[in-house]
């Protein structure tokens, strides 16, 4: 995966629950199935209430009406994001949408594991609260190397947590690639 | 970092070794699956050509989209058909034991696993399911994991993970009377907050913990997970082996003087340190009830809903979106909020002694469920539903105005047909009241104790219970 990554920042708040990233209705597709996947990134972030979704206006849908795929590169959110059901749909959808990056100020374990795991997205923390400095659409730069987030429309520069070891696991493509990659499991 | 306390030991016992990621490899003792998260799981083993590793340590039931109604096949939900033949063909192709609904034992997981004494203290237990944190109520350490880790269990019997810290969290005294274990767990919430737990595993302790029977204890480690923990438990106990002897899946004869030996090594020392602890006060706890769109935001039945710029900062502006969503204001109490459905089911809260209390109070007060309500009682298991009619139970949830159904998670997230509908208003005995949760973006969720689902039931609006009583 990208470790750098450029395009448009999609904000939202606190206590971004996995009901809210993927509405339980639409855990009965199957991931599995490439035609019934696609149906994640249109559903992507569509449990969030209109006025929450995009943040500080709201009203911005993550992946326009209709569509598969998110005009928005990167999260960024404030505290405990994924919280709730332990589905692993959460962060797949988000991938799904074409995302591959979140920026929170902390995480619930289970999505934080699962995002990491399954090699869906870079979950980087941030170092500060920044869902109050960064507006819906604008164009952001982020390098997880240099764990920086860097707002190209206000010129503002973030620090983020470096993710360790875990971004050996990603860039591996989850944690099983990762295990066969280090020699833990036969080919 | 904690030493001696059962988390501890158990995960040393578990340790097979230290990953070079740094993390810890560790055997599962039990895996329990279900329909929803399971299907990609097995998908992945297939693609790569792996077997399930330990079958007989792998058991199966269905519950997040079993129609609790209906239940002949095909399933009217296209897609619920699906995943239920999936696990179908995925149990029975890989030799898993699958409670499956014509088993008589089929129910929600965390019910299930219990029941059939599966569930054993010492034991790590995984599920793809947040709240497997509810089997730590036998002292086993028991988390939610993700699709892929579930494959990585299928394949390895193994998971990668991380130490957590341990808080120990005393409750003191004595309940009050119509004040429940899910009381406890709402309070614990509320004051430590939905993001409190996170880094640790919880240890529930104390004469209010020890006071209580399973059942009671399985609500607590349940609700964890809102916490922000991953994992919660009690020790084992005389009530723990009480429980467990007999059930179909526990061990017997010289095997269970083995298991007591080894359930009993396993406790916390008394000299045991952990990473932080908090006392709270059992007998001052209130029947508590959730007034916004967090499981952290909860008051005492007697209190006020708060005013956003009295909180602290960071808890101002959820606080602001939940008062607009719950169409509440500052300053008004949660007592005479009118409700449109009444839940009386899910992990936390559908087990015999839930249904028994339930009856009790719609027979102490001779309680109808009140005009324009509408009421469900959905046992969490098969098991609780048969032992609930031979108690006679459902004919007195029946007479009063409740529909009885089949044993699922229903309503607690909406993934069958049972929703809430538009802006209906649930009085709920489960555990998350997200906004969308219960099925409806608009609906609307207050977490409360059975008890206090039949009180509000009786009365259309949120009560005390404790005025019935």
């Amino acid at each position: 995966m990208e470790k750098t990554i450029r395009g448009k920042v999609f904000v939202v708040g606190d206590n971004i629950d996995t009901d809210q990233i993927i509405p339980a209705e639409f855990l009965s597709y199957n991931p599995a199935d490439p035609d019934e996947r696609n149906y994640f990134g249109m559903h992507a972030m569509s449990g969030l209430p209109s006025d929450q979704s995009g943040l500080p206006d709201g009203g911005v849908a993550f992946t326009p009406e209709g569509g598969f795929t998110s005009e928005f590169a990167v999260i960024v959110a404030g505290r405990n994001f994924g919280c709730g059901s332990s589905r692993e749909h959460a962060p797949l959808a988000i991938a799904e949408a074409g995302c591959h990056a979140v920026v929170a100020e902390s995480y619930a374990r289970i999505c934080y594991r699962n995002s990491i795991n399954g090699g869906y997205l870079w979950p980087l923390e941030a170092t500060d609260r920044i869902i109050d400095k960064i507006r819906t659409g604008d164009e952001v730069a982020l390098d997880v190397d240099e764990a920086e987030l860097r707002d190209l429309t206000t010129g503002e520069t973030f620090s983020l947590k470096p993710l360790g070891d875990a971004a050996d696991i990603i860039e591996a493509g989850g944690v099983l690639d990762y295990a066969r990659r280090a020699g833990m499991l036969a080919d | 970092m904690s030493t001696g306390t059962l988390y501890d030991k158990v995960w040393d016992l578990h340790t097979v070794r230290t990953l070079p990621t740094g993390q810890t490899q560790l055997f599962v003792g039990l895996h329990l699956i279900h329909e929803v998260t399971s299907p990609q799981a097995f998908g992945m083993l297939r693609e790569r050509d792996l077997q399930v590793a330990f079958p007989d340590r792998t058991y199966a039931t269905a519950d997040h989209i079993i129609p609790t109604a209906e239940l002949a096949r095909p399933f009217g939900d296209r897609q619920a058909e699906t995943m239920m033949q999936a696990l179908e063909t995925n149990t029975q192709s890989h030799d898993i034991t699958f409670f499956d609904p014509d088993s008589g034992a089929q129910g929600i997981v965390h019910v299930v696993g219990p029941e059939q004494g599966l569930t054993q203290p010492g034991m790590t237990i995984v599920c793809g399911d947040s709240h497997t944190s509810t089997h730590g109520a036998f002292g086993a350490i028991g988390f939610g994991i993700g699709t892929s880790q579930i494959r990585d269990v299928l394949a390895t019997q193994c998971i990668a993970m991380n130490k957590q810290q341990v808080r120990r969290i005393e409750v003191t005294g004595a309940l009050g009377e119509g004040v429940y274990a899910k009381d406890i767990i709402l309070k614990i919430i509320a004051q430590l907050g939905v993001e409190g737990g996170i880094g640790y595993v919880y240890e529930y302790g104390g004469p209010a913990i020890e006071a209580l029977e399973m059942d009671g204890r399985m609500s607590i480690c349940n609700m964890s997970i809102e916490g922000g923990a991953r994992a919660g438990y009690v020790n084992p106990d005389a009530t723990t082996f009480d429980y467990l002897k007999g059930r179909k899946y526990a061990p017997s004869g010289a095997a269970w003087d083995r298991a007591l030996d080894y359930w009993r090594s396993i406790r916390s020392d008394a000299d045991a340190t952990y990473d932080d602890v908090v006392t709270i006060d059992g007998s001052a706890i209130e029947p508590m009830v959730t007034w916004g769109i967090t499981p952290g935001q909860g008051l005492g039945i007697s209190e006020r809903v708060p005013a956003p710029d009295t909180l602290p900062p960071s808890k101002q502006a959820v606080a602001r979106q939940a008062l607009d969503h719950m169409d509440l204001e500052p300053g008004q109490s949660m007592q005479g909020v009118p409700i449109d459905v009444a839940f009386l089911g899910s992990c936390t809260n559908a087990r015999i002694s839930d249904l028994r209390e339930a009856a009790r109070l719609l027979q102490q007060t001779e309680g109808t469920v009140a005009d324009g309500v509408r009421a469900l009682v959905v046992p969490g298991s098969q098991g609780v539903k048969q032992q609930a009619e031979d108690e006679g139970l459902d004919a007195i949830f029946r007479r009063a105005g409740f529909e009885w159904r089949g044993a699922g998670c229903s309503m607690c997230l909406g993934m069958n047909e049972d929703q809430l509908q538009g802006r209906e208003l649930c009085a709920s005995s489960s555990n998350r009241n997200f906004i969308g949760r219960q099925g409806s973006k608009d609906g609307r969720t207050v977490l409360m104790s059975p008890a206090m689902v039949v009180a509000a039931a009786i009365h259309g609006t949120i009560t005390d219970v404790r005025t019935l009583l």
